[in-house]
């Protein structure tokens, strides 16, 4: 359902992502790892056009989403494809409810009381019923990342985008964070997921990419890449953060 | 010392003119709120043009920094000459009602509403600048998770952007709007009785200051209560933000 081919993106004279194939199949679970600075959040950025690729293409559900008039394919990707931030990025000035409805009823043009039925569903799901008038200076970390994922599902994307979800919280809340992605990708969510948490790789992907310097270095099904690698560099990286 | 007292605190004067110098500060008060409601106003559209993003966008970005430039650089005073000795005649050259070149709405005078529109066109150029602080003081990713979601920039702008910089941006917006009420006095010289005016029209009579110093003391009445009000409100912000850094 999503295709990338030969994507390259050039900050300056910096090149990020020098040539990046890759295929991500409906339902699929895709983490990308690798050291800071491979590219890998880039990589994420390139697929829901924040940082549109300099070269190569992009095909989303049959659609070549690079290249063609700029305005009706951000439209076309952003209402498939949802992403969360390492930061979360909630909106500040809103309580969670409010979060996760305004996009609802701003972009999908639902209802306030649709949007509001769905903002509470998804506020359940995420285990955040009780929340749903705090505002984020309220909540913990992980309750915020929480909301920031309910707020990319209210979209009803097709393709999950997840940017080191974790990476900015608290040891004890990760867990609360992932286990709300694993139940995610139990129902069939298609995820594509920058992650440094190898627990998680291995339990949840299908498939793993390593990326070192804006290129894959080594990409296959999880127990083969995390378990036996066969590259010299992904082996040195998985030794390091195995490590410890 | 007497003479001291006598030139700036005659009560005998104060009195007498206390009905004048207070029609004087209430042309100031009308004259303030208007146009800090316009500067407001206008301020915040220069702002947004200068952020509009794109190529598509730089000559409208280029001409909303030309703006701001120009006006930030000319003094008021020359604005306000400008308006008020040009404005009858530029209306009639382009073929203009006279009710353009010389307003006189709602009851008040021309020189009234050219000194509106003078301290609009300078305070809104000010603003601006304090707007584009609070725009920009927004962190990057509360524009990207509402890009991810799917708003367009006008949209995360207006629901996303623009109220997290306008609470921001209050305090230095009040400070401004204290420094528009205090230059309304400027607007004097095109014959506004505003308070300083009518000071001033009592010292010419009296030969005394003391009708000036009332004025003074009306401004503080206003002015003081303004700045304390953004002390309160910045150390009230302070706080959340701090608690805001406890939570993550």
């Amino acid at each position: 359902m999503l295709e990338l081919h030969g994507v390259h993106k050039r900050f300056g004279t910096l090149e990020v992502l020098r040539g990046i194939d890759l295929t991500v199949h409906k339902g699929g679970v895709v983490c990308v790892i690798g050291p800071s600075g491979s590219g890998k959040s880039t990589l994420l950025r390139c697929i829901n056009l924040l940082e549109p690729p300099d070269e190569g293409k992009i095909v989303l559900e049959g659609k070549e989403i690079t290249g063609g008039a700029r305005a009706d394919d951000l439209d076309y990707v952003r209402r498939r494809v949802g992403m969360v931030f390492q930061q979360f990025n909630l909106f500040p000035h809103k309580s969670a409810l409010e979060n996760v409805r305004l996009a609802q009823e701003k972009v999908l043009g639902r209802s306030r009381e649709e949007a509001t039925e769905k903002a509470h569903d998804l506020l359940a799901r995420v285990g955040l019923s009780d929340k749903a008038d705090e505002y984020p200076d309220r909540l913990s970390g992980g309750q915020q990342q929480r909301v920031a994922i309910a707020r990319a599902l209210a979209m009803d994307p097709h393709v999950m985008l997840f940017d080191e979800v974790t990476s900015a919280l608290d040891p004890e809340l990760i867990k609360e964070v992932l286990d709300v992605m694993r139940e995610l990708a139990a129902e069939g969510m298609t995820m594509v997921v920058v992650t440094h948490e190898m627990g998680f790789a291995r339990d949840v992907a299908n498939y793993v990419v390593f990326m070192d310097e804006g290129v894959i270095v080594e990409e296959g099904p999880v127990r083969r890449v995390i378990d036996a690698p066969r590259e010299e560099r992904t082996k040195q990286f998985l030794g390091l953060v195995l490590e410890h | 010392m007497d003479v001291v007292f006598e030139q700036y605190f005659d009560f005998g004067i104060m009195g007498d003119e206390f009905g004048f110098v207070l029609d004087g500060f209430w042309q100031t008060v009308q004259l303030s709120l208007i146009a800090g409601a316009l500067s407001l106003i206008w301020g915040l559209v220069l702002a947004l043009l200068r952020q509009l993003p794109g190529k598509r966008f730089a000559p409208v970005r280029g001409l909303a920094i030309a703006y701001i430039d120009a006006f930030r650089g000319i003094p008021l005073l020359l604005v306000i000459l400008i308006i008020s000795g040009s404005a009858p005649f530029v209306a009639d050259g382009l073929g203009l009602p006279r009710s353009v070149g010389i307003p006189q709405w709602f009851g008040k005078s021309d020189p009234f509403w050219y000194g509106t529109l003078a301290l609009t066109l300078t305070y809104g150029a000010y603003m601006a600048e304090v707007y584009r602080a609070g725009i920009e003081g927004v962190p990057r990713g509360q524009m990207e998770a509402a890009r991810a979601l799917g708003m367009s920039h006008g949209r995360a702008m207006r629901h996303v952007i623009v109220p997290q910089a306008v609470r921001r941006v209050i305090p230095p917006l009040l400070n401004d709007f204290i420094a528009l009420m205090k230059d309304t006095s400027l607007v004097g010289v095109i014959a506004l009785l505003e308070v300083v005016e009518a000071g001033r029209t009592v010292q010419s009579e009296t030969l005394n200051s003391s009708a000036l110093t009332l004025g003074a003391l009306m401004f503080l009445v206003v002015t003081i209560p303004l700045a304390r009000i953004v002390d309160r409100y910045i150390a009230h912000e302070q706080g959340r933000f701090q608690r805001g850094l406890a939570t993550t």
